[in-house]
């Protein structure tokens, strides 16, 4: 017998088209890495130097354009609010250029809520959730911490201590004061009630904290 | 005088107290693990691993015998400046960096519970085997995985091809034995036979083609739309590219609750929300070094783009290596978009734009971020005006301008939101 004939051609054909249709259909795989057909990619990536982006020098290296700044360069509102060579120890002598208010304190509040809270947690007891996870939490604000001084506060903010990592290149000078505010407040220094109207400038407990020391 | 007494009296009981606790040494070891883990676990760990301060495995035997570790526990500072030598070789080896003071922070009694923990160490977790066994059978699950249905269709489809060309086989090998005059007609090839049919039904080949060229046409217009445009709406599926590491938002910001604007800092003062630096992972994983799921492989390249050395906690400057992050979120050169306009004076939620990060575990693009995306948000979204210092002027000027009519919605378009000129200069 024909194997031709056996096995009918207009059969096979018809069924390879399909075939070839569904397998088109599963190869078209999503590719996650691949951000989709860009017409005119020139529209899209500049060639010109945006923060995040790379290009290639005329050597053919690929750079980011993200460079470190030139040394010495400092950022708005970045000023070293700490003098140089200043330790841990001497931090006392620090004062907070900015005079407590209810406004500040809401400020460094929300601050906090932000930049403080996952590790030492909502009353600043050193239970957040990150503080968990680390060799030890940190301590209480109104426990070991309570008699901590303005200026020291300010010094582990910039400086970082312990296991705290440094926090003075993500929050400017203002910030951090704000948030040595409100990092007294939850020290429980502040005993008077926060005063309603701003003219009250509360410089009362800031001198209670020096003569604790 | 009779404060004098009550004063013995209580230095008496706190007496009785310490050496009962002395006496129980278990119950001194337990309570020295809590002092230890409040006072001690934020620079030391309990195994050689060197966080800000040493390890203090096998530290017992490494310190002079007698009282000099309480003493160095209650003032360090002060046995450096007596001319110790131990305490002045610690202070040399761990670049002279001071241990905190903890005289008047905790009693003497409780330095003895934290060096009687010492002695004794931890007990050895039994923990690990549960989890092992969990992420072989996570494992395990992954790789069953489901079939694809098109895969299904595909062997269906085979199999049906079989069986037809089979069954025709079949059928023409018996009708060519019993009927030999159809034979010629069987013979003819198979693209002659399909033009000879094709010849019999014209109408209904026309309005195949009518329809099919439609159907192209549709579909080709379709994907013009989706040029340059990293979400498809219908599957809700976005770019979401494999990153150099397998950083996971639903634990960062999920599970751990992390604040989007600790790491992406620059959000309400820059025009980007930034990519956090590699200092601000630091911040945490210079003190957690092995993460639930990876371990110490993940990890270990962050250290190694900070140029950090985890055994001895310094970092190298000359071994530093950025991480190349690849940005999932692309706008076109064209057009301009600033995030802390949007975030701090639009009060918009980081969701709005970027959709559910928190259960992301890796990070992919949720809104089509096209023009007509835009204009469309910016025509719906009513502005906040109400008690935003940015506004006031502008609040109190248009309250002016619409006193007589009534308008009950002030959206973004309404003040110029939608001007070419507002994202396109």
């Amino acid at each position: 017998m024909n194997l031709n004939k056996f096995i009918n051609l207009k059969a096979f054909a018809i069924s390879a088209v399909a075939f070839a249709f569904v397998a088109g259909l599963t190869s078209c795989e999503e590719v996650p890495n691949s951000p989709g057909f860009e017409f005119m990619p020139d529209m899209y990536r500049t060639r010109g130097l945006r923060y995040y982006n790379q290009y290639v020098t005329a050597t053919g290296d690929t750079l980011n354009a993200a460079r470190i700044p030139v040394s010495g360069t400092v950022a708005r509102g970045f000023l070293p609010a700490i003098p140089k060579g200043m330790t841990y120890d001497m931090a006392d002598n620090l004062r907070n250029p900015i005079p407590f208010s209810p406004q500040v304190e809401k400020e460094g509040e929300v601050l906090y809520g932000k930049f403080c809270v996952h590790c030492h947690g909502d009353a600043g007891k050193g239970d957040g959730k990150v503080a968990a996870k680390l060799p030890g939490p940190p301590p209480a604000y109104d426990g070991a911490l309570k008699n901590l001084s303005e200026g020291k506060i300010f010094y582990s903010i910039t400086n970082g201590k312990n296991s705290m990592g440094p926090h003075g290149l993500i929050l400017d000078q203002d910030e951090r004061w704000k948030l040595t505010h409100y990092v007294q407040t939850l020290q429980g220094v502040r005993n008077t009630p926060v005063a309603t109207d701003s003219t009250a400038t509360v410089t009362a407990p800031v001198a209670e904290v020096k003569e604790k020391k | 005088m009779i404060k004098n007494i009550s004063r013995l009296a209580l230095n008496l009981l706190m007496g009785l107290v310490l050496t009962g606790f002395l006496f129980s040494g278990k119950a001194l070891a337990a309570d020295g693990k809590a002092i230890f883990k409040q006072n001690c676990a934020v620079c030391h760990a309990m195994t050689d691993q060197k966080l800000t301060g040493p390890g203090l495995k096998g530290v017992m035997d490494r310190v002079p015998k007698g009282p000099w570790l309480h003493d160095w526990i209650k003032n360090s500072d002060k046995l450096i400046k007596s001319g110790d030598a131990y305490a002045n070789k610690i202070l040399k080896e761990n670049n002279n960096a001071t241990m905190s003071v903890f005289e008047g922070v905790i009693s003497d009694g409780d330095i003895d519970a934290i060096i009687e923990y010492l002695k004794k160490g931890d007990e050895p977790p039994v923990t690990t085997v549960t989890t092992t066994d969990s992420t072989t059978g996570e494992v395990a699950t992954d790789a069953k995985g489901g079939i694809d249905p098109l895969y299904i269709i595909l062997a269906i489809i085979v199999i049906l091809a079989i069986l037809i060309s089979i069954l025709r086989g079949v059928r023409n090998s018996i009708s060519s034995v019993t009927e030999k005059a159809s034979e010629e007609e069987l013979a003819k090839p198979f693209w002659q036979e399909t033009k000879e049919w094709m010849a019999g039904h014209r109408r209904f080949i026309g309005v195949c083609c009518i329809i099919l060229l439609l159907i192209g046409m549709r579909g080709c217009w379709n994907s013009l739309w989706q040029v340059g445009v990293y979400y498809d709406e219908a599957t809700d599926k976005g770019y979401k590219p494999e990153q150099p590491i397998k950083f996971s938002h639903k634990l960062h910001a999920g599970d751990n609750a992390i604040a989007c604007q600790y790491c992406h800092n620059s959000v309400e003062k820059s025009r980007h929300a930034g990519i956090p630096t590699v200092n601000v992972c630091m911040n945490c994983h210079k003190a957690i070094q092995t993460g639930p799921k990876y371990g110490e492989k993940e990890i270990a390249k962050i250290y190694e783009a900070a140029g950090f050395d985890p055994k001895t906690g310094s970092y190298s400057r000359s071994k530093e290596n950025p991480i190349q992050w690849i940005k999932v979120h692309n706008l076109p050169d064209h057009v301009y978009f600033n995030h802390s306009q949007h975030v701090v004076v639009g009060k918009q939620e980081c969701t709005t734009c970027h959709g559910d990060v928190k259960s992301m575990t890796v990070a992919e693009q949720k809104q089509p971020l096209t023009m007509t995306w835009c204009i469309d948000c910016h025509r719906k979204t009513e502005v906040a005006m109400e008690g935003n210092a940015y506004y006031d002027k502008l609040h109190a000027y248009l309250k002016d301008k619409y006193k007589g009519e009534h308008m009950k919605t002030f959206t973004v378009d309404k003040m110029g939101g939608i001007e070419c000129a507002k994202c396109h200069y």
